[in-house]
């Protein structure tokens, strides 16, 4: 499996790739800080949520929790970006018709499976990285031009800073999974991309506005919930099984079709 | 123990039987040619030995191992299916780099096999500047990484110079004395015929024929000229070779015999029984590319096929 981890991470140290995966998440950070923060001096007030963004209340953003406000608020935009990558580097095997040379090379292919996530987890880690030490950058630049009372920001930043990174992470991680099995089973990154942003943030929005006992678990709520450490519709204890089962149930979608699907590409 | 060896190999894909009812032996060492017309069989019989697609009945064995378990016999089987497929934006190296750490290779094989292929200086490259024969070449690095005992190549020469083929012919020439099973599926029916000791042909995924490429150029039809050694003696020659039931055709000087090449010592015999020596004998043999034309696409070949199921029977 290590064989497996090593040989993906080499393949999918591509610099295009790669930058525009940082680089959007770095551009999305910096996006979101702004608007956030231009938002917050309008008299009309911050409005309640946008397409792929859930915006904090004034009292969110002058908490010590403000620092990072922005991350969880912008958790969709960042979770659709993973999505695509895990989608690309997935699809892509089979489109060059890479996973010929694979699948012969390493007949077990549960490992490369796991090869496959171990290395596209390493790439998620390293993204959620770049999107908090971006927010750390710009969010005092930015908000530091606001009206609001930053003071508290100053408080136990380390550990805001981690909580932040890991629920960011947890919360991509999910967004990485759908994009990996949806990229195994149709084979084609754009399907994959087309099919899991439009259910996470148009089908979900409307199964959940018809269905009101629907978005205390459908993976769009959850994701959301996971990335701000848990809200008024799921608790974090809740987000994180829920989290946990998406996980599973894709890794083991991903792993009964790899495994037993013909390789024909 | 053979390379490969199937018994009623199937696979069907819905109503198309792609690979029906295959029972081949492909020993061990030496080039073996896999041809057919393009549908024929031969990319999914590739892939089931290499455990891509599995078979929906009959079994199959690499390299004395059943296809479908573990399958740890590719880890002495190396492979080029289809066009060669790598990461554009990579460089030679760091693609053949992942393969072989995916097989657990040293990186110092890369080396190795980037110089068998004469890709040394090239290596540092991305393989979206390489030319096809350069991919090609490429390919060939990958399928060699694990030091294969059978090397699989479909289309080996694809899009390479002439200098380039006769180079990978050369290398498949070199495997094969060291011992290797060469399995090579072309359309360049001249190409085989040079390279390869042993030849499978496929047509609607039905095997026509397994075994020595002489076998199946001596069983074919093809004609043998004679002159006798006197001009005076050319009417009892025709004479003396109709009574043995060959069909005969007077040339300017001597006589065709319509015979499998492989039947010029009889054809000697009988006319040395009828007291005639003869002054020349040449045999004229269909050459592989006549022979295949014949076994795959036309209405003659289907009298040609029975000859070579006929001749491919006893080889098998």
């Amino acid at each position: 499996m290590i064989d497996a981890l090593r040989s993906e991470l080499t393949r999918s140290r591509r610099p295009g790739v790669l930058g525009a995966w940082l680089g959007l998440t770095a551009l999305f950070t910096v996006m979101i800080v702004v608007v956030i923060f231009q938002l917050s001096t309008d008299p009309a007030g911050v409005p309640a949520a946008g397409p792929g963004v859930a915006f904090p209340t004034l009292e969110m953003l002058q908490s010590a929790q403000g620092l990072v406000a922005p991350l969880a608020s912008a958790s969709s935009m960042f979770g659709v970006v993973t999505l695509a990558f895990w989608a690309v580097l997935t699809a892509s095997d089979h489109s060059t018709g890479l996973v010929r040379l694979l699948v012969s090379a390493q007949p077990r292919r549960w490992k490369l499976v796991a090869g496959k996530v171990g290395a596209l987890v390493v790439w998620t880690a390293v993204a959620t990285a770049v999107a908090v030490v971006v927010d750390l950058l710009v969010a005092p630049m930015i908000g530091g031009t606001s009206d609001l009372d930053l003071t508290a920001w100053g408080t136990d930043v380390a550990s805001v800073l981690a909580g932040a990174w890991v629920n960011l992470f947890l919360a991509l991680l999910v967004w990485g999974m759908i994009g990996l099995v949806l990229a195994v089973v149709t084979r084609s990154a754009a399907i994959a991309v087309s099919a899991g942003a439009g259910w996470v943030l148009v089908v979900e929005s409307v199964l959940s506005a018809a269905f009101d006992g629907l978005r205390n678990w459908l993976p769009g709520s959850t994701i959301s919930a996971l990335a701000s450490g848990g809200n008024d519709v799921i608790p974090y204890g809740s987000a994180l099984a829920l989290a946990a089962a998406y996980v599973l149930v894709c890794l083991g979608v991903t792993l009964a079709v790899f495994t037993r699907r013909d390789i024909t590409d | 123990m053979s390379a490969v060896e199937a018994s009623t190999l199937t696979r069907r894909f819905g109503d198309v039987v792609a690979v029906d009812r295959v029972s081949l032996q492909i020993p061990l060492g030496g080039v073996v040619g896999l041809v057919g017309p393009n549908g024929s069989g031969k990319s999914t019989l590739i892939r089931m030995l290499l455990g891509l697609i599995r078979p929906t009945s009959g079994s199959l064995r690499v390299l004395g191992e059943p296809v479908g378990g573990k399958g740890d016999y590719l880890s002495r089987v190396g492979a080029l299916v289809e066009n060669p497929a790598f990461v554009a934006g990579l460089s030679a190296r760091t693609n053949l780099m992942s393969l072989a750490q995916v097989r657990g290779l040293p990186a110092s094989r890369v080396d190795e096999v980037l110089e068998t292929v004469g890709l040394t200086g090239r290596d540092r490259e991305p393989v979206k500047r390489f030319s096809l024969g350069m991919k090609q070449r490429l390919g060939i690095a990958a399928a060699l990484l694990p030091d294969p005992e059978l090397l699989i190549l479909d289309e080996p020469t694809n899009g390479l110079d002439p200098s380039g083929i006769v180079e990978i012919r050369g290398l498949l020439g070199r495997l094969a004395r060291e011992g290797r099973t060469v399995v090579v599926s072309s359309h360049l029916l001249a190409e085989i015929e040079t390279v390869c000791d042993h030849l499978v042909i496929i047509r609607f995924g039905e095997l026509l024929f397994a075994g020595p490429i002489t076998d199946l150029l001596a069983q074919v039809a093809g004609h043998v000229e004679i002159e006798p050694e006197h001009a005076r003696d050319l009417d009892s020659l025709s004479a003396a070779l109709r009574r043995a039931g060959r069909t005969v055709e007077a040339t300017e000087t001597g006589v065709r015999v319509r015979a499998a090449v492989g039947e010029a010592a009889a054809i000697n015999r009988e006319a040395a029984q009828a007291g005639i020596t003869l002054s020349e004998l040449r045999t004229v043999r269909e050459s592989l590319e006549q022979v295949f034309l014949g076994l795959t696409g036309t209405d003659d070949g289907e009298i040609a096929a029975d000859r070579a199921r006929q001749a491919g029977g006893e080889n098998r």
